[in-house]
């Protein structure tokens, strides 16, 4: 699966892992802010 | 390298997730829908009218550009491209969550119970829209390939599942976590130290490397593969020993993701015990979820108690670290001095963090009433008047009242009946603890638990976070089940196999007994 990508690695579209955690903190603060002000 | 296929799939998937939608909502499904609830209410009708509508909306519109239009190189395409194999795993874990699963239901309710167990063969195998999605998702990818347009996309399930786990701290409350954080941390320092300490002592006896057996014991010890990532500059690991690593973690998670399920239905184990169980004794972080979303499909109490215990893992990560550092100086005379904190934070998985900072957010009662217990919170100044006891469950209660012996049950039964609904936090608590003690008769229980229930109101923003919460990890673990490859688990082998498969079932086992012996329906 690697040879098919020239960014991140087999598991992740992103260069580290550290990126990725960053993305998915930022997602969960974009949802929770979403529900925060929808309910 | 353009990643942007351009194939129709995409808009395919927006027109098939739409077609979804407009038959709902135009009555076209009622009719399967009433077959896949078999006598009960379909549980998935409020979904089916609003989830495929956006996302089909979206597939559709994104689709027919990447069809049509022209794609250049560049980080647009890349992330862009993505979203093809996003919406091609949400396909399938709507297609599995809404009919598949239900289906499967059906047609093992049909066949009856199994034996003396009481349950259908769908329930005592865990064959739901969990299992079943990460089922596909393996299917997927060792017997049809992953379509080359949905290849980019398919890594994008960690982050769901990351996502997930940071969401899941808007819900616990103070009172969960203090009653869970203190068994998590007992049993997790417990198994941790222990497996780690194992794997280095079989590991010595067996000859394997110190370098080997360093990231090993991290991996079956911590939580799985980024354990082993974080271990491995410390112990000066191979690219071939992290690989065997994260083979074996890999082999005996998935084992473990499908089998746990069954062995908890088996015991009929509570929901904290068997997430308790799963957050102890399966190695990776994503098969911890697997697990316990496995075992418990349509709610997240189980998931909420593995997750803990998975955090509370995590959270010792530092530790081993520094023991590995200093384990291995101490055993490799040439052993280059490394960086020991350095390594910490850089490798240290800030999604925890992003866990604590939203718990941190709920505490202040931001999205429910900090009190709030599994998303229901205590309020006694808004019951409605057709919810206040009536003269003639007051004369029941009454009635039994002889029948309780404890004093603090007897004095919040006499305020409930005095004051015609219940008195106060602690009261709630403990008439429920006089429910569960039957004591006072069907009848009077009943009554009991409609009085418990016109205090505790439903917080909607828990109820919310718990869909986007289900969603996410749907779609995390479908995905994850397309990443699971036969190839990759070959890479276990050998002694590392060996060490791993013993110190694994041990760590299963023991987990398992202090387990049914210590842990009970706590929170």
């Amino acid at each position: 699966m690697e040879k098919n990508f020239d960014r991140g690695s087999a598991l992740s579209i992103f260069s580290s892992d550290r990126k990725e955690d960053f993305m998915a903190l930022a997602f969960a603060l974009i949802i929770a802010f979403a529900v925060y002000v929808s309910y | 390298m353009v990643y942007t296929k351009k194939s129709p799939a995409l808009f395919i998937i927006g027109v098939i997730m739409l077609a979804i939608w407009y038959g709902a909502v135009n009555g076209m499904l009622d009719g399967y829908m009433e077959h896949l609830a078999a006598g009960k209410k379909y549980k998935y009708g409020a979904e089916l009218m609003g989830i495929p509508l956006y996302f089909g909306l979206v597939a559709a519109v994104i689709g027919a550009w990447q069809w049509f239009g022209s794609h250049t190189e560049g980080s647009w395409d890349y992330y862009s491209s993505t979203i093809a194999g996003g919406m091609f795993i949400l396909l399938i874990a709507m297609l599995v969550r809404w009919f598949i699963a239900p289906e499967v239901a059906v047609i093992s309710m049909s066949m009856g119970k199994v034996g003396d167990t009481g349950k259908y063969i769908h329930k005592l195998l865990g064959l739901n829209y969990v299992v079943m999605g990460i089922v596909t998702g393996i299917i997927v990818v060792n017997v049809f390939k992953v379509p080359e347009w949905a290849k980019n996309g398919v890594r994008l399930s960690r982050l769901g599942l990351k996502t997930g786990v940071i969401l899941l701290g808007t819900l616990y409350s103070a009172a969960e976590l203090k009653n869970l954080g203190g068994l998590s941390i007992v049993m997790i320092g417990f198994f941790v130290l222990g497996s780690v300490g194992l794997v280095l002592w079989m590991g010595a006896r067996r000859g394997i490397p110190n370098s080997m057996g360093g990231v090993l014991s991290a991996g079956m010890g911590v939580c799985g593969v980024s354990a082993t990532v974080a271990a491995a500059p410390v112990v000066q690991a191979k690219s071939v020993e992290i690989a065997y690593t994260i083979g074996t973690i890999l082999l005996w998670g998935v084992g473990c993701m499908f089998i746990f399920p069954i062995v908890g239905q088996l015991l009929d184990m509570s929901y904290v015990q068997f997430g308790a169980w799963a957050g102890t004794g399966i190695l990776n972080s994503a098969q911890v979820a697997g697990a316990a979303l496995a075992y418990q499909p349509d709610g997240i109490e189980t998931l909420k108690v593995a997750e803990i215990f998975n955090i509370t893992r995590v959270l010792v990560l530092p530790i081993i670290i520094l023991w590995l550092a200093m384990w291995y100086v101490k055993r490799e005379e040439h052993a280059t001095k490394v960086n020991v904190g350095q390594i910490i934070f850089e490798k240290f998985p800030v999604f925890v963090l992003g866990f604590i900072l939203l718990f941190a957010l709920s505490t202040t009662g931001v999205f429910a009433p900090a009190n709030h217990y599994k998303g229901k919170y205590f309020d006694n100044t808004i019951v409605k008047a057709s919810e206040m006891m009536t003269d003639a469950q007051i004369a029941v209660l009454t009635a039994n009242a002889d029948k309780v012996q404890r004093q603090d049950r007897k004095a919040a039964l006499a305020r409930l009946i005095e004051g015609r609904k219940v008195a106060s936090i602690e009261d709630d608590a403990t008439i429920r603890g006089l429910v569960n003690s039957k004591v006072m008769g069907k009848k009077a229980g009943a009554i009991l638990k409609k009085a418990h229930k016109a205090v505790r109101h439903t917080a909607k923003k828990v109820k919310a976070f718990r869909k986007w919460i289900t969603w996410l990890f749907a779609f995390g673990l479908v995905g994850l089940g397309m990443q699971i490859t036969f190839a990759s688990m070959k890479q276990a082998g050998g002694q590392p196999a060996v060490i791993g498969g013993v110190v694994g079932l041990l760590k299963a086992i023991l987990s398992l007994v202090v387990v049914l012996l210590f842990v009970s329906e706590t929170i």
